[in-house]
């Protein structure tokens, strides 16, 4: 191995680090590979969760949602109101119905029973 | 002077942070490379520092502080890298020559002191290359290592006993 001097004092030898260890060039595609990286980075989901977060925070849009969200929240109210009208009315009908069939089948009893009484009668 | 750099330029546009990242790869670049001897780990690296000054760009207020913060991040990540992977120790001799010629001394003895600059411990082997690739002072280190001043003088005499050491031993006869 060859060494330029034979006799290094300290500067030689700082002279030399900073040959060994003075910067060297990035690969020529480096800016290029970072700023893709860099945009791939925020392409994906921070950006579309920004946005919508973003798109919230806009008053305007915030009063219409709180009106739709109230708007759909009565409505749902009225609703439930009237199926559980609608509800009540056809249990109250069921009911009628039950009631009027159980008179109907003690009036047939009675009269059959009538019947068996005059058959018995006439024999 | 390092302020306007970034006023001319502003760092959030993208050839704001394309300039930003031409003017500081090779810095960036290097560290890495002369602290993992590895050339694809060390862009990789590299690349790593930029993506992280990209998302910390609103908090860096001039040109110095990008530098100083690019210097003190590219530290740390090379410690962690190390520390992460456990790359073995890469001859010099393995590694390409650089792509700029050697301004002056002799190729063969310059990969030398890179290889015995790569044998040293963590700490030295950074400090070794923030003083002479970077040209940074004692307290200029400290500064990016955050260890105290005379730490960094210690390790710095110590490294270059070291080398002298390694090197006489290395190449026999001569005294250096």
């Amino acid at each position: 191995m060859s060494v330029p001097n034979m006799h290094h004092d300290m500067n030689q030898i700082e002279e030399q680090l900073k040959n060994a260890l003075r910067r060297q060039d990035a690969p020529p595609d480096f800016t290029e590979q970072v700023l893709a990286r860099v945009a791939e980075h925020n392409s994906i989901p921070q950006v579309q969760h920004h946005s919508w977060r973003s798109f919230f925070t806009q008053p305007l849009v915030r009063r219409a949602a709180i009106t739709a969200t109230a708007a759909s929240l009565a409505l749902g109210g009225i609703h439930y109101r009237n199926v559980r009208r609608e509800r009540a009315k056809g249990e109250a009908a069921k009911q009628q119905l039950m009631l009027a069939l159980r008179i109907a089948g003690s009036k047939l009893q009675l009269a059959k029973a009538k019947i068996n009484e005059i058959n018995a009668t006439t024999n | 002077m390092a302020e306007s750099a970034l006023a001319d330029h502003p760092p959030d546009t993208g050839t704001g942070f394309a300039d930003l990242v031409r003017r500081h790869q090779s810095m960036v670049f290097s560290i890495a490379l002369h602290f993992l001897t590895d050339r694809s780990a060390a862009e990789e690296l590299a690349q790593d520092v930029f993506l992280e000054l990209h998302a910390n760009l609103p908090t860096l207020k001039s040109e110095d502080h990008v530098r100083f913060w690019l210097h003190k991040v590219t530290a740390h990540r090379c410690i962690d890298y190390k520390r992460r992977r456990r790359l073995p120790q890469v001859s010099l001799e393995d590694v390409a020559e650089p792509s700029a010629p050697a301004p002056a001394g002799d190729p063969i003895f310059e990969r030398k002191l890179r290889h015995v600059i790569a044998s040293l411990p963590e700490k030295a082997r950074l400090i070794m290359i923030l003083r002479y690739q970077e040209d940074l002072g004692p307290k200029d280190i400290a500064e990016v290592l955050s260890v105290p001043v005379a730490t960094v003088k210690s390790y710095l005499q110590r490294s270059l006993a070291l080398l002298r050491e390694k090197l006489s031993r290395s190449i026999g006869e001569v005294t250096i």
